[in-house]
């Protein structure tokens, strides 16, 4: 035998992602996202309260599409994050763990939130 | 913090050939990962056309197919080939389950067989358990209830109490939920594990052990219980169709019960 150590098996890169894996992972990117967002938040909350030009800039550099289209990202993860989080919340009164609902409630989660985004956008 | 990438010397390299024979008209393709201990070189891929009308139906009588007729050094572990021995756990087309219990024909296309992930690996398809194992150990799977049981009589259990420990008694320790788990992936020296956690549930809910406290002290820990994020691969996973999740989140309950 050689003293090679023992290779790790493949994880990440080999195991097919279920639809609850994806929606667990991205409730974590959405909630760092949001820590950012937050901060970008209180930026415009101070523009405001430093007077006019500051607020018309702050409005000018969002403006854009790059803008435009980091709003309408954080406002999904805003609206992914809550809805997964009533998931959670509903979770840990030990109910919907069966297999199909756990499937049906990731769907939920995905659909709502698309919506909610879309409404936001559309109508307000 | 959790290294996402492989070690240098677990990165898979391409690997061997094996055609069918010429005359095979029902041909699948399994590529099927291989690390030879006795070789200075990195894990490979193999690939092995199987003549699918001179084989067993499932995905265990494959292997043991190309073992005893196209290439002897293959290993994996088996022994039941019935699904209640829980040895020849792998993963099989990127979730894992047992490969006696998964027909061949209901994979599409190619199939690509890995050992458990995320764990050290011994030979080819099988890897070291001896952690999990441990891990199962520790959480003390055994009954522990310091009076003695009724004279001439087991220790009596209602209908309704051995039904709460039914399904997770029914778990055969074949490492399938614990090696799917992400949270396990990245914190298994301190994260007990959806396998060993459902273990220790099932005699949390037990009417006959009385060490539920000591038990629950064991356990209460924002690792060895509370890395669980209900990412439900464990549950999604489980060829025997047990619930670790579940388990898990009424351990959790209990310990909230317990400081309300």
């Amino acid at each position: 035998m050689s003293n090679r150590t023992r290779p790790l098996s493949p994880h990440l890169t080999i195991y097919r992602w279920p639809l609850t894996m994806i929606l667990s992972i991205l409730h974590r990117a959405t909630g760092v996202s949001l820590s950012v967002g937050l901060i970008i938040f209180s930026v415009w909350l101070f523009a405001i309260a430093f007077g006019e030009q500051y607020f018309t800039f702050f409005v000018y550099i969002f403006s854009n599409w790059i803008g435009r289209f980091l709003l309408v990202v954080w406002t999904f993860a805003f609206f992914l994050h809550f809805c997964n989080g009533l998931r959670h919340l509903y979770w840990d009164t030990g109910r919907g763990f069966d297999r199909e609902r756990v499937e049906i409630s990731a769907r939920i989660v995905v659909f709502c939130s698309l919506l909610l985004t879309s409404i936001f956008w559309l109508y307000l | 913090m959790a290294e996402f990438r492989l070690p240098i010397n677990s990165r898979i390299k391409k690997g061997k050939h094996f055609d069918a024979p010429n005359d095979a008209t029902n041909v699948r393709r399994y590529v099927i990962y291989r690390y030879d201990p006795d070789l200075d070189k990195n894990p490979r891929m193999d690939t092995f056309d199987i003549d699918m009308d001179n084989c067993g139906p499932m995905v265990l009588d494959v292997l043991i197919k190309i073992k005893n007729e196209i290439d002897p050094t293959l290993t994996f572990r088996r022994s039941c080939r019935e699904g209640i021995c829980g040895s020849c756990s792998m993963n099989i087309n990127g979730s894992n389950t047992l490969a006696c219990t998964i027909s061949a024909s209901s994979i599409i296309g190619n199939t690509k067989i890995y050992p458990l992930p995320h764990m050290p690996v011994i030979k080819d398809l099988v890897p070291d358990l001896t952690h999990f194992y441990e891990q199962y150990a520790s959480i003390k799977p055994w009954l522990q209830n310091k009076s003695l049981p009724p004279e001439n009589s087991e220790r009596i259990q209602s209908k309704e109490d051995q039904e709460k420990i039914d399904d997770p008694a029914a778990c055969i320790l074949c490492a399938c939920c614990s090696t799917s788990c992400p949270s396990y992936w990245w914190n298994s020296d301190r994260y007990l594990g959806p396998a060993a956690l459902l273990a220790s549930y099932r005699w949390l809910v037990d009417s006959r052990d009385d060490a539920k406290n000591e038990r629950l002290d064991e356990i209460e820990d924002s690792f060895r219980l509370y890395r669980c994020h209900t990412i439900m691969n464990c549950t999604n996973t489980c060829p025997k169709g047990l619930n670790p999740a579940e388990a898990i989140a009424n351990t959790k309950k209990m310990l909230i019960e317990r400081h309300t």
